[in-house]
């Protein structure tokens, strides 16, 4: 565990902290805002599931994290602090640093990450070594020990096997270990299960609640699979059109989401144990960056808009332990609360183990 | 007709063969090599209803697709589609009008439409191939007909595919299916591509056109939940097999393979928050080497001698001896 983690960590502090973050791409035909004033916390050992469709902005949100927005994208505004300390704006040689070693990454594709040309003993004693100082008998037994843990059968023989070796699940499962190597504070895991089957998706899965618990990484989950975050996350972020439509705990959102774009969501969902005949529709689609409408973002699908909602973006508010940006709620959060960064930091205090 | 199911898929099986090169292979002294991946697949759905094939990848499900729709010609069994089949000798007429009333709808409807062509020419290009229409204006006509039918505006005929969303897109594909008036809708994975409120709108749809023209579909899906919402009667598939079937309530409500038990306890679903993990070991084997008596014996908590030496057959719409037995009963 790296100094800064045990400190914030002993203060109670969030590991993530974004405040109000603004991710523009410049393009010759306009500025698109691809992320406009997100904010959130993710403690100690806490998995956040962060759904929405294609286009919400949930990968940006990631790739900002870690410095890694393509250009010409760029954080325009808002800060990101990881355990207290800010990361936006570092060096792209301090970046280095961060990257790997206090954040974790798993990306969808194993095979996109993983190296073809390097075994992956091989990768995972080189990332160990660049990252902590051991040496390379220490590296090896490290890595050995964290191929059994994280369910490679015969870790021994496997350990000089090339990635194209490896089932899709068995990838995974090896892309796991490389982002947990450097024994980071914060994973960023995007859409780790997409590509794989059902039941191996369960062991991946699992596998990642597990491994963050037992070391109190917090787990930053990207996917657009509501039942994925139903079954994995402690608290769920929807994003919409780069903004955040509602952030809570996963058993109240799933249950009675507020946002009307969450309930629609839940209702669009078919589930395995009711019986209806129609799922809930949301008409039209998610808008492009370009043609964001004014007032909130989703006010042309809603059916519950009314007079403000085209002139006026709500802010996120919060309501009953959880927050919202709707106007349907707008009133009680308002006034109990003056400033909405404030009230993000509360909430996250008391939903971090 | 009408007696007679929409389709029949009688002892259905397909081989591929995945040996090396000629050369390679004799130098070498290798045998042939097959890959079984489909065997002794059976089953019938009735008209207007919709059967669900369910599996995870390399269970041969879109295999059994293209075997229903002619893609692929079975090595055993036969599909006969009201009472026609692709392989029948003689009567070519009746093979063309079965052409005429099977359509396939893809999991990429990106890849399954052609970029150069505007929607128009893409929606009217069954209706003119099966000279459903005659003049330019019948097609005009039926081709608006049919925008409005899946929800698109009469004015998206001039546009090309690439101006849709993946959503639309497969609104058009459907279009284009319901075009040559087809009864059997082939859908491979139609909304896997899609997001969650895009595909709620498409499998709505789905369900409104077969309400309005009795059509038959035969929907393909890895993910259980749509499967159970959309299909009457379902059959689960584990490397090439059907090993359970059954309507679609009662499959989902008292499973008895051990397989499909493993695949509802690993689905993650909004209902299913707060259970513990499910455990669940290994990998679907590969179909080249598939191992012998029941292909899931390796990964069964029920298995026994006589799973690992015998295939069981499908009795009584289950493929498992622990369920023939009585010992999976709980």
């Amino acid at each position: 565990m790296t100094p800064a983690a045990t400190s914030s960590s002993r203060a109670g502090a969030p590991v993530l902290s974004i405040r109000d973050l603004r991710v523009e791409f410049a393009l010759r035909r306009g500025v698109l805002t691809a992320i406009d004033g997100v904010s959130f916390d993710i403690g100690r050992g806490e998995v956040l599931g962060v759904v929405g469709e294609s286009g919400a902005g949930k990968s940006v949100t990631g790739a900002a994290i870690i410095g890694l927005v393509d250009p010409p994208g760029r954080i325009v505004g808002g800060e990101i602090r990881l355990g207290g300390e800010r990361i936006d704006g570092l060096s792209e040689e301090a970046m280095r640093a961060v990257r790997g070693c206090r954040i974790g990454m798993i990306f969808q594709d194993p095979l996109t990450s993983l190296n073809p040309l390097f075994s992956v003993g091989d990768q995972l004693v080189e990332t160990m070594r660049s990252h902590l100082d051991l040496s390379a008998a220490e590296a090896r037994r490290k890595a050995l020990a964290l191929l059994l843990e994280v369910g490679i059968p015969a870790a021994e023989e496997r350990f000089g096997a090339y990635p194209h070796e490896f089932s899709g699940g068995m990838r995974q499962r090896v892309v796991i270990a490389l982002a947990l190597c450097a024994e980071p504070e914060l994973v960023i895991a995007d859409e780790p299960t997409t590509a794989l089957d059902v039941s191996v998706q369960a062991q991946i899965l699992s596998l990642i609640k597990r491994l963050c618990r037992d070391r109190g990484t917090a787990v930053m989950l990207v996917t657009h699979d509501m039942g994925v975050v139903a079954n994995t996350a402690d608290r769920v972020a929807v994003m919409y059109a780069g903004r955040l439509a509602e952030v809570g705990p996963v058993s109240d959102l799933i249950d009675e989401p507020f946002h009307p774009y969450a309930v629609g969501l839940m209702g669009a969902i078919p589930s395995l144990d009711q019986d209806t005949s129609r799922l809930v529709q949301i008409p039209g689609a998610m808008p492009r960056l370009s043609a964001i409408p004014d007032g909130c973002a989703f006010h042309p699908r809603c059916r519950r808009a009314f007079d403000p909602c085209a002139a006026l973006r709500p802010p996120l508010v919060a309501k009953e332990g959880r927050q919202v940006a709707c106007h349907l709620y707008g009133e009680e959060g308002g006034e109990e609360e003056g400033e909405e960064g404030g009230d993000a930091e509360g909430d996250a205090r008391g939903a971090a183990p | 007709m009408s007696a007679k199911p929409a389709v029949e898929v009688r002892g259905v099986g397909r081989e591929f063969d995945v040996s090396r090169p000629w050369l390679t292979r004799v130098l070498a002294g290798e045998p042939r090599r097959t890959l079984r991946a489909v065997e002794d697949v059976t089953f019938a759905i009735e008209r207007a209803r919709t059967f669900g094939l369910v599996g995870e990848s390399g269970s041969g499900k879109t295999t059994v697709a293209r075997m229903v729709v002619g893609l692929l010609r079975p090595t055993a069994g036969s599909v006969r589609i009201g009472g026609v089949s692709f392989a029948d000798p003689g009567d070519a007429a009746a093979r063309q009008s079965l052409r005429r009333r099977i359509h396939m709808v893809f999991q990429d409807p990106y890849a399954s439409l052609n970029p150069r062509w505007r929607i128009e020419r893409i929606i009217a290009e069954p209706i003119r191939a099966f000279g459903l229409a005659h003049s330019g204006e019948a097609v005009a006509e039926r081709v608006d007909e049919l925008l409005a039918l899946v929800g698109l505006h009469a004015g998206d005929r001039y546009r090309f595919p690439h101006e849709f969303s993946g959503g639309q897109r497969q609104r058009i594909a459907i279009a284009r299916a319901l075009a040559s008036s087809a009864e059997l809708i082939v859908c491979d994975e139609p909304t896997s591509a899609l997001d969650v409120s895009v595909q709620a709108q498409i499998l709505n749809l789905m369900r409104d056109l077969q309400d309005r023209f009795d059509l038959t579909y035969l929907l393909i899906s890895h993910d259980l939940a749509v499967i159970r919402h959309m299909a009457d009667r379902i059959a689960v598939m584990y490397l090439g097999r059907v090993v359970e079937i059954g309507d679609g309530r009662q499959l989902f409500r008292a499973p008895r393979h051990p397989y499909t038990r493993m695949l509802l306890e690993a689905v993650p679903d909004v209902s299913t928050r707060g259970r513990p993990d499910a455990e669940i070991a290994g990998e679907i084997p590969s179909p080249i080497d598939p191992p012998p008596g029941c292909a899931f014996h390796p990964r069964c908590p029920l298995a026994f001698d006589r799973c690992r030496r015998e295939s069981p057959p499908l009795v009584d719409g289950v493929a498992c001896h622990a369920a023939h037995d009585g010992s999976a009963a709980d």
